[in-house]
This record gives C-alpha cells, sequence and structure tokens, in this order.
C-alpha cells in the first residue's frame, strides 16, 4: 500500500469501518510511515475534540419533567 | 407507578438526543419541541420496535426524520444553499507546509487543542444541513450502515458527506484560529479554483 492509497482510507480506519484485512494493511504501512501515522495521529485527534465538545450539553431538568409527564398521559389516553 | 422500562430506557437516550437536536437545529426552544415530539411518535410507535435490538439508533432514526421532514422546512436561520468549495487536501498538511515561522513544532495539533469547545460547536452548527446532520449522527457513534439507513442515502454518499463536513469543519477552525492569532495569516489555506 502506498502513501496515497493509505491516506484515501484514512477516515474509515479512523471510524472503524475497514474490514480487517484492509485495517491490517493500513497498519503496515502507518507503522512503516511516519508522514502518513502523523497524520492519522492528527487527524484522530481532530475527531476526539469534536466528540468530546458535543458530549458537553444535557438536556434541561425541565424538559425531561415535560416529556414524563408527556408520555404518562398518552399511556393514559384511550386507544 | 410502575416505571415502564421501555420509557426507562429510552429516556436514558434523552441527553444525547437532545444535543444533537441542538446542534440540529440551533435554538433551544425548537431542540426541546424536537426532543418532545421524537418521544411523543416513539411511544405511539413503540409497537415497531423489536425489543432487544438498538434501541437508541431507533430514536435517533425519529428524531432524524422528524427533523428532516418539519424543521427543515421551517428553519430560523436560512440554509447556506452554496458551499465554498473546500482543498480537498487535508489542511494541517498545507499549514505544516507554509508556516515555518510558526513557533510551535506541531501547528497543527495546537489549532486543534486551542479550539474553544463553543468555537467547535458554532463550526458544527454552521455547516450546510446534510453535512450537519451526517457529522452529528457520527459523533453519537453511529456507523456508516445505521447513518445510511437513518438518512436513507447510500453508504457512499455518508462517506463523502463526513469527509467533506470534516474538511469544512477543519477549514474553519483553522480560519478562527488564524483571526485569533495562533496561527499566521498568511497560512490560510486557498479554495481549490
Amino acid at each position: 500500500m502506498d502513501c496515497s492509497n493509505c491516506l484515501e482510507r484514512l477516515y474509515a480506519y479512523l471510524d472503524q469501518e475497514l474490514a480487517p484485512v484492509e485495517r491490517q494493511k493500513v497498519r503496515a504501512h502507518l507503522d512503516d510511515c511516519a508522514g502518513c501515522e502523523d497524520d492519522f495521529v492528527v487527524e484522530q485527534r481532530f475527531l476526539d475534540r469534536v466528540r468530546d465538545c458535543c458530549q458537553e450539553d444535557v438536556a434541561p431538568t425541565e424538559l425531561r419533567t415535560r416529556i414524563v409527564a408527556r408520555l404518562r398521559m398518552e399511556n393514559d389516553a384511550p386507544r | 407507578m410502575a416505571s415502564d422500562p421501555f420509557e426507562t430506557e429510552a429516556l436514558s437516550f434523552l441527553d444525547a438526543l437532545y444535543r444533537t437536536a441542538l446542534r440540529m437545529t440551533r435554538s433551544e426552544a425548537e431542540a426541546e419541541d424536537l426532543v418532545q415530539e421524537t418521544y411523543i411518535r416513539a411511544f405511539r410507535f413503540r409497537a415497531q420496535f423489536t425489543p432487544g435490538t438498538n434501541l437508541k439508533a431507533w430514536l435517533f432514526r425519529i428524531l432524524t426524520n422528524t427533523f428532516i421532514n418539519e424543521y427543515r422546512r421551517k428553519a430560523s436561520r436560512p440554509e447556506t444553499t452554496e458551499l465554498d468549495d473546500v482543498d480537498e487536501s487535508i489542511l494541517y498538511r498545507h499549514m505544516r507546509e507554509v508556516s515555518p515561522g510558526s513557533s510551535s513544532p506541531d501547528p497543527e495539533a495546537e489549532v486543534i487543542d486551542n479550539a474553544l469547545s463553543s468555537e467547535v460547536k458554532e463550526a458544527l452548527e454552521a455547516l450546510p444541513e446534510k453535512f450537519r446532520t451526517t457529522l452529528l449522527l457520527d459523533v453519537e457513534g453511529f456507523s456508516y450502515k445505521e447513518i445510511a439507513e437513518m438518512l436513507e442515502i447510500p453508504i457512499g454518499t455518508v462517506m463523502s458527506r463526513l469527509h467533506r463536513g470534516r474538511k469544512i469543519l477543519q477549514r474553519r477552525l483553522y480560519d478562527v484560529a488564524r483571526d485569533r492569532g495562533i496561527v499566521a495569516a498568511r497560512a490560510m489555506p486557498r479554495p481549490a479554483d
């Protein structure tokens, strides 16, 4: 696998979407190629940062209360 | 009142549904309405859910469909219809080439690490709707296949939206970093002509 083949598979690799054989080929290239390895590390860092930022928000307590009350109404309503 | 296991499990995904709705609608009030509507629909159609399968994916499918069908039309902010043509070359590589003057040995990592949480969220919310929705489902840990099923698009389209959406996001974060003086102005990547 050359660098361009490897970089084409960058996101599929980081997203855990490659078949095991493909994954192994990418891994083997990364072990031999510091340039590609660097790119993969930085992209992983980017994906982690985006995920972390998005996980911060929590639903307002009133929303939970309102939904629970609404669902009880749905349950009690004649079908 | 005896607790309903379906309700208990469904409510365990409230925070995840809410934060996704918040980024989708870009409005707290609309996000609350969207999430409430999602739960009401989930309850009405709960007979269609197969116990033992992925309840989170099922709820997100309802959320996404509801958003696309009802909220997309009345979005409080108009969508950007034209996308900047984003340079498909990888952002950080470009930065590496043009930032020999940077004091940091690792300018690309610096942009990522220095991006404030609010900046990342704003950049996400600024993405065109199709890219935003796809990225948000990815952030919640769904596979390409699950996202493809939720959005009723081919897996190849999921992959290209993720790729392109991430590149746009990186470019925006880079622009923000440049504006804050973290990276040199001349390092700004230019869109491909």
